[in-house]
């Protein structure tokens, strides 16, 4: 066992963890953070991806002894309250979500891209969003739902 | 009427939504309780073996190891519930032997207390066998070979039906073409993978099972039979679901029964998740299917003659295997008036996984056949593939000599015009294909898919709905949402009915101890089939309410209306009441009352209609590598009503997506029974920088028997992809791909040998 440090969604937390454990377990298990989903285990899907001081990562191909003293962001940490992110309401008002599971590893994913990439294209936005596997939405609407995002977030300078 | 809509019709958000994209949505694999154990199977790495002995001794020395089941102990359920109609069929739908039949088919199930016991426990059982010659080509099992998969035989399943006379038919056409179709096992590939339940069998002799599962009754069915217990002893409870598309509608062998034993011997919560490998490799395809078919027309392009015959491959088990080739014959005959028409359809046994239910059930198969045929005659005849189908339809009007019923809606002529017009169909049908290594072109095709499975199956849709104290209601039905938003639309049916805000309505979750029986989630079904239900519920709770209103506003209860949950006399307007008052006046302040509304209805829908669909599909093709691009889908599915118009367009473009990934690049590739390619990096499906715009167009036939005029969709927004993609990449560059996945190399194949 090995004791590490880590902010996960704006609170410091020590954890007792396994060298062989994966960030994704330690999310799921330890912290009760179900909202990181496991699709393949194999860093194919994205539906772990999560942010990691800042990147999007995918928490099935990361130890969790490697994120000592780093900031994880989940996505149960993008809300305020009742309050929903740009990216969740944008999820919502441009119908980018069906059966839901792929969802959070896709927000994840334009959360820590539209950081970097404020003004993003189309194009830019369907790059990011290819490590993201969806079976139900065929893409074009979560494609919609990043771009109008990340419109709003220009506009009310949200982060 | 249409313009007084008030919830019917809208775009409304989708009631789950906010638990789904702020991650507290409880999918299966979320769930976890207090002394709760972890299982998994170990499975057979030979494709045909007898299971000789088990030795679990050193397995059962490791400290945390709870529980074993074998496959001596737990029976495999290997046909679909019809099979629980009377105690003969009843028989045969478990199977409890020493065979397995499939690499991958589960020999026992470890419960232990945490991951890594278990792998060292499953490294530790001691398996012997007695390895069997395998069948691993369908020809070879309509051969005497001496391999017998199932005692009964190798042939699961014959069909055979003709409609006039075949062969006085092809006498009367001028062109007969015939050709040979070959089709792949396509995955489902739902991002929450296949395979995940929690068994609690508690000590008082309940069970209670979390399942991701389509047909929550089913299990409860099924489960019941294995374990002695009565209906009312077993629960089934099915969380929120990450996608299913026929997937969970099988019968995952292992499971659910494995781990309901396991929890029985433990007296502790038991769950199990089937990794993205086990998925790939162990549950249910699309049965690849070989389609010889002859068709003959006149010279004005009238048909006259199919000849269809078929062999599909249900793998190791069958669960589908009838209904799959049925739905072949009843959407090949159904969607052309051709006066003669064979159908012959073999399904055989395979050591491969099992094939079973997949969006379009058997229908994309046939469809990529037919609606290929179609164009090759409309070619020879030299008559526009759009005339040629326009010419032979079966419209409204008609009667469907399968289904046996008149066709009461049809919206594919205007689906036909709709789609032309929006793809430019005329104006890039006669353009040239283009200078150079890229070549443009462009195709169609039509389809027909049924709507439930009235009188082909037990279909029962049921649902209750209650009214609160304040005006609010709660309405608990088991029509499983996997995702395609079928609770969203159901609340859009009662709140229509009951005059009750949209957002007023809650929808339980499925709940076998609280939501009335349905047939689950399958054959596009719960628009209608559960919508009809939640119709008549809340029709009969409006009866209700307004018996009670007429009696406060003392006036006839058939001339009060319900608008924004306010009863008004149609006759004075000023006399009226708010549904929150009136509740709250016979639920709780007038004494002598004291009744909650509460409004039901069960049973089956009274048709199984038909929902039909245009595909345009835009191709470029490279003709140095073989390399197709789809340009454009436009897809113009008849829905009969549209009951909130986004969720319908997320369904056709969703669909058009998954019919691209049918047509080009998805198919599980099997050696000797080993899947090769059991995992995202080698199965490929198209990504977000894959795919072109798919252009959702919806037509509304108004069908007579559904709820405000719906049918179905979710299913055959795939269907006609392939054959659209098919017929265009023949436009494009003159050659026609008969098998599917349509590679590069196939293509480049094709092209080479001209």
């Amino acid at each position: 066992m090995k004791t590490i440090r880590i902010n996960i969604n704006g609170e410091w937390k020590k954890l007792k963890v396994n060298p062989q454990d994966r960030l994704i377990d330690t999310l799921r298990g330890q912290l009760g953070l179900t909202g990181t989903k496991e699709g393949c285990g194999e860093g194919e899907c994205g539906a772990c991806t999560i942010n990691l001081n800042g990147k999007a990562v995918l928490a099935c191909l990361i130890l969790s002894v490697q994120t000592d003293e780093s900031r994880i962001l989940t996505i149960e940490g993008l809300q305020k309250g009742l309050e929903l992110h740009p990216l969740q309401t944008a999820f919502l008002n441009e119908s980018a979500v069906q059966c839901g599971f792929c969802t959070p590893g896709m927000i994840m994913a334009a959360h820590a891209f539209i950081r970097e990439n404020p003004e993003p294209d189309m194009q830019m936005v369907k790059e990011c969003l290819a490590n993201n596997l969806c079976r139900c939405t065929g893409y074009e609407k979560p494609v919609k739902a990043v771009l109008a995002a990340a419109c709003s977030m220009r506009e009310t300078n949200h982060d | 009427m249409t313009e007084a809509y008030t919830s019917v019709g809208k775009s409304f958000q989708r009631i789950d939504g906010v638990d789904k994209v702020t991650g507290s949505a409880k999918f299966a694999t979320d769930l976890s309780f207090a002394n709760m154990l972890h299982a998994r199977l170990l499975r057979s790495p030979h494709a045909h073996a007898v299971v000789r002995h088990i030795d679990t001794s050193d397995a059962e020395k490791l400290n945390g190891v709870k529980a074993f089941a074998t496959i001596f102990e737990v029976p495999k359920v290997i046909q679909y519930w019809f099979f629980l109609r009377n105690e003969k069929k009843k028989q045969q739908m478990f199977l409890c032997d020493n065979i397995v039949r499939f690499i991958g088919d589960p020999i026992l199930a470890i419960a232990a207390t945490d991951q890594e016991i278990l792998e060292n426990a499953l490294a530790l059982v001691k398996v012997e066998y007695e390895p069997l010659k395998a069948i691993h080509d369908p020809l070879d099992a309509l051969k005497e070979t001496g391999v017998t998969i199932h005692k009964q035989g190798n042939i699961a399943f014959k069909v055979k039906k003709e409609f006039g006379n075949i062969n006085a038919g092809f006498e009367t056409a001028d062109v007969i073409v015939e050709n040979t179709y070959h089709t792949s096992k396509q995955k489902h590939a739902s991002i929450e993978p296949i395979g995940t339940c929690v068994a609690d069998f508690q000590s008082n002799g309940r069970l209670t099972l979390y399942s991701s599962t389509q047909l929550p009754h089913w299990s409860q069915h099924y489960l019941a039979e294995i374990h002695g217990l009565s209906l009312n002893a077993v629960r089934v409870i099915k969380p929120y679901t990450g996608g299913a598309f026929g997937g969970r509608c099988g019968l995952i062998h292992g499971l659910e029964a494995m781990c309901s034993v396991l929890s029985r011997k433990t007296l502790r919560p038991v769950k199990m998740s089937f990794s993205r490998t086990e998925d790939f490799s162990a549950t249910e395809s699309r049965h690849p299917m070989t389609i010889r078919m002859k068709t003959g027309a006149t010279k004005e392009g009238i048909l006259v003659a199919n000849e269809v015959d078929i062999l599909s491959d249900t793998g190791a088990y069958g669960t589908h295997y009838i209904g799959v080739i049925a739905d072949c014959l009843s959407t090949g005959v159904g969607l052309y008036k051709i006066p003669h028409y064979s159908f012959q359809g073999t399904v055989v046994y395979t050591n491969k996984s099992m094939s079973g239910a997949l969006r379009g059930y058997g229908n994309p198969q046939m469809n990529f056949a037919q609606e290929s045929q179609m164009d090759i005659i409309a070619q020879k005849i030299n008559l526009d593939p759009m005339e040629f189908r326009l010419k032979n339809y079966r419209p409204a009007g008609e009667m469907d000599p399968v289904l046996n019923g008149m066709i009461l809606s049809n919206g594919l002529e205007e689906c036909l015009k709709k789609g032309a017009a929006s793809s430019g169909w005329k104006e890039k049908r006669v353009r040239p294909p283009g200078h150079g290594p890229l070549k443009k072109g462009i195709g169609l095709s039509i389809m027909l898919h049924g709507t439930g499975a009235a009188r082909a199956l037990p279909d029962p849709g049921s649902a209750t709905i209650m009214i609160h104290s304040d005006g609010t209601a709660c309405l608990m039905t088991a029509a499983a949402d996997e995702g395609q938003g079928s609770r969203t639309v159901l609340a859009q049916v009662a709140s229509q009915i009951l005059g009750i805000d949209f957002k007023d309505i809650r929808v339980s979750d499925t709940d076998t101890d609280i939501t009335p029986l349905d047939c689950g989630t399958h054959g596009s079904r719960q628009a209608y089939c559960g919508g009809l239900a939640v119709r008549d519920a809340a029709v009969q709770a409006r009866e209700k309410i307004l018996v009670h209103a007429g009696n406060i506003l003392k006036t006839k209860s058939n001339q009060l209306r319900i608008e924004s949950g306010i009863i008004f006399d149609a006759f004075n307007l000023d006399n009226k009441i708010s549904m929150k008052d009136l509740m709250q006046k016979i639920q709780i302040q007038d004494m002598g009352i004291c009744a909650q509304i509460i409004g039901s209805a069960s049973g089956i829908a009274p048709a199984m209609p038909g929902y039909y669909g245009a595909v345009f599909a835009e191709v470029e093709v490279n003709i140095r590598t073989g390399e197709v691009k789809v340009l454009r889908l436009t897809s113009a599915y008849d829905v009969g009503k549209a009951i909130n118009p986004e969720l319908v367009r997320g369904q056709i473009v969703g669909g058009g997506v998954m019919g691209i990934g049918f047509a080009l690049t998805e198919g599980l590739l099997l050696d000797k029974g080993h899947i090769v390619n059991p995992g995202f990096s080698d199965y490929r499906l198209l990504r977000a920088c894959d795919v072109p715009p798919v252009i959702p167009i919806i037509v509304e036939s108004n069908e007579p028997t559904g709820p405000f005029g719906a049918k179905g969709i979710g299913e055959g927004a795939m269907v006609n992809v392939a054959s659209a993609v098919a017929n265009a990449i023949y436009h494009a560059v003159g050659v026609r791909l008969t098998d599917l996945c349509m590679t590069s190399e196939k293509i480049l194949g094709e092209l080479q040998k001209h």
